[in-house]
């Protein structure tokens, strides 16, 4: 049949590298590009997770329908990871996402090396950046990221120097691709490469932040000390609950460096830290947009900018005042809500906008009419775009339902019997 | 817009344990938007034996947006239509998720089979009867299975030929076929 063509298509160019499972995002069953962790611990390629999301309201996990507001930043680790260890599939992946994004005109974020070494700067503030090695054409944030680690780990923690196999750069750099198919994954991966935001040391139970910066969980929980989790490196606020633990990582780590693996749980046992993820302390952000979101339901006056986020805090749809860069020439537009622009980030867009602080911004209106038509049409249609359950977890109903939100029961309620 | 890369997996990871799930799901054309998912009876029911067809139609959204699907093999059962196929399935509508695929969703279909959801019918005479009287219900979904989706897989495509090669087209005779329940002899009395 016709299937045997598809599988020679399909698998011809990566035949010899074979991608475990954990790593095919369950949207477009490809190895994953430039992945996204969402705060269920769910991993999905950038465009899979931004196509999956909902204009209207909030957006829900492919996987596990965990509902999120917030559209999360790359993992730039897991990135650099796929990268290193599936490098000829990853490539593939690249061409193929970019030919996307020639056609369509919007682009995911590009991690060339200055982005990379601006933000080790900005994360290790302390510690002075590798500028010495810039490689575009492998990880020089990892390699950053992995001389620092040497350097704070030679002094500060009583690190096994053995446990990296491969010396980071000389490895990636200069290997030709046929030579790399020979060296097994296991020499391909270093702990370097896989190493926590805050500790240094292996992950252990990674959780990623909405900003995509990895964490063991035992660091976050440990370090959180006001409401708001914040991020360490960026700080940028993480929204809503604790995030969950990423296990496709945790199990990829514990599958592939079983002797790391098992020393760091150990270490961690030792300590006897417990982790109570009921008693952490949830973001403030989290109460907000609770609010935020049932005022969108029920408040014919609330401003919803339909299908447009932020581009520092991810906020999708933006709720609330849009403030729009006036001086970004790219298809995408360069925005942010209202609590961002009061503090003006200096992060890169998400879609590799070219933006600067110079730029101006203008407050952008919500379209009234076009609101007004919306809900009369998700009133009407009823289906498509009103989840009764996710309603009923906002608990609108519970707080006095207003006459769209009975609309909406009753009209569910009828065509139900129809 | 079609994300084609992921349909030729799907349809290539279908194919490698059709023979465990009874689930094929192959292309009608090349061009891959319009699909047939067949589906065995679920064991244990009164549709038990049948092999039913489902016309598989793929949205420009697809896999952000579900698969349309609709039983091409008429079946006797509350939330689908007995007269246009048409299926009442939250995974095909507003709980659809991009994780899900097209053998995902015809598994769903198949648990449906085994469990009727009265009370959200597609088919309202259908349910009424599921309600009031339950064995006429089996045995009419027993009758319908045996007489629509026993052997007329098969069939059809024998009674097309057929009628091909008597000199109609072929658009025509599936759907003059499909319209008098399979039946030749009918089939043939329209068309002529």
């Amino acid at each position: 049949m016709e299937n045997n063509a598809f599988r020679d298509r399909n698998f011809a160019d990566d035949e010899h590298e074979e991608i475990p499972e954990s790593f095919v995002c369950c949207v477009c069953l490809d190895l994953l590009y430039k992945p996204i962790v969402l705060s269920c611990g769910h991993i999905c390629c950038f465009w899979c997770v931004y196509n999956s999301m909902n204009c209207l309201r909030e957006s829900q996990c492919p996987v596990c329908r965990h509902q999120y507001y917030h559209f999360p930043t790359v993992c730039q680790l897991l990135h650099f990871l796929l990268l290193k260890i599936y490098t000829v599939a990853y490539k593939r992946r690249e061409d193929q996402t970019l030919e996307e994004e020639k056609k369509s005109g919007f682009y995911s974020p590009q991690f060339d090396p200055d982005t990379c070494e601006s933000q080790a700067k900005f994360g290790h503030s302390g510690i002075p950046s590798s500028s010495s090695v810039t490689n575009l054409t492998s990880n020089s944030c990892n390699v950053g990221t992995s001389e620092c680690t040497e350097q704070s780990g030679s002094t500060t923690h009583e690190r096994d120097e053995g446990i990296v196999y491969s010396n980071g750069e000389a490895d990636i750099a200069g290997t030709p691709a046929q030579t790399q198919e020979e060296i097994s994954l296991q020499q391909k991966l270093s702990v370097a490469d896989v190493t926590c935001t805050m500790c240094k040391q292996m992950l252990f139970r990674p959780v990623v932040l909405n900003c995509g910066h990895v964490y063991c969980q035992t660091c976050v929980v440990n370090n959180t000390d006001d409401d708001t989790l914040r991020c360490r490196v960026c700080q940028s606020p993480h929204p809503r609950r604790f995030p969950k633990v990423c296990l496709e990582l945790d199990h990829f780590l514990e599958e592939q460096l079983p002797e790391e693996y098992r020393q760091r749980r150990d270490a961690i046992e030792l300590k006897q830290i417990k982790v109570k993820l009921e008693t952490t302390p949830s973001c403030s952000l989290d109460k907000g947009n609770k609010g935020e979101n049932k005022d969108w339901w029920s408040d014919p006056d609330s401003k919803v900018h339909i299908g447009v986020g932020c581009d520092f805090c991810g906020m999708f749809p933006i709720i609330g005042d849009r403030y729009r860069c006036a001086d970004c020439t790219e298809k995408m537009g360069f925005d942010l809500c209202g609590d961002c622009y009061a503090t003006r980030s200096k992060l890169p867009g998400r879609f590799n906008q070219q933006h600067t602080s110079e730029h101006k911004f203008k407050l952008e209106q919500s379209n009234i009419m076009h609101n007004i038509m919306l809900r009369l049409a998700t009133a009407q249609l009823g289906d498509t775009s009103i989840d009764l359950e996710s309603v009923g977890n906002l608990e609108i109903a519970s707080d006095g339902p207003t006459l769209f939100d009975d609309a909406v029961d009753n009209h569910s309620d009828s065509e139900a019997t129809n | 817009m079609i994300d084609f890369a992921r349909v030729q997996k799907e349809l290539v990871e279908c194919s490698k344990d059709s023979e465990g799930s009874g689930i094929k799901v192959s292309p009608k054309s090349d061009d891959l938007v319009q699909l047939f998912g067949t589906i065995p009876g679920p064991v244990g029911t009164p549709y038990e034996g049948g092999i039913f067809q489902i016309d598989i139609t793929l949205p420009e959204g697809y896999p952000f947006e579900p698969p349309k699907m609709q039983f091409k093999t008429k079946v006797w059962h509350p939330n689908i239509s007995s007269q246009s196929g048409a299926i009442c399935l939250d995974i095909l509508k507003d709980q659809w998720s991009p994780a899900l695929t097209l053998k995902t969703a015809l598994l769903s279909v198949q648990a449906l089979l085994s469990a009727p959801q009265p009370d959200d019918p597609q088919d309202a005479v259908v349910a009424q009867q599921y309600l009031k009287d339950y064995q006429t219900f089996v045995s009419t979904a027993r009758y319908w299975t045996e007489s629509f989706a026993k052997a007329s897989t098969r069939g059809i495509e024998d009674k097309v030929q057929k009628l091909v090669e008597m000199g109609f087209p072929e658009a025509q005779v599936r759907n003059i076929l499909e319209a008098v329940g399979g039946d030749e002899n009918l089939a043939l009395e329209r068309l002529l």
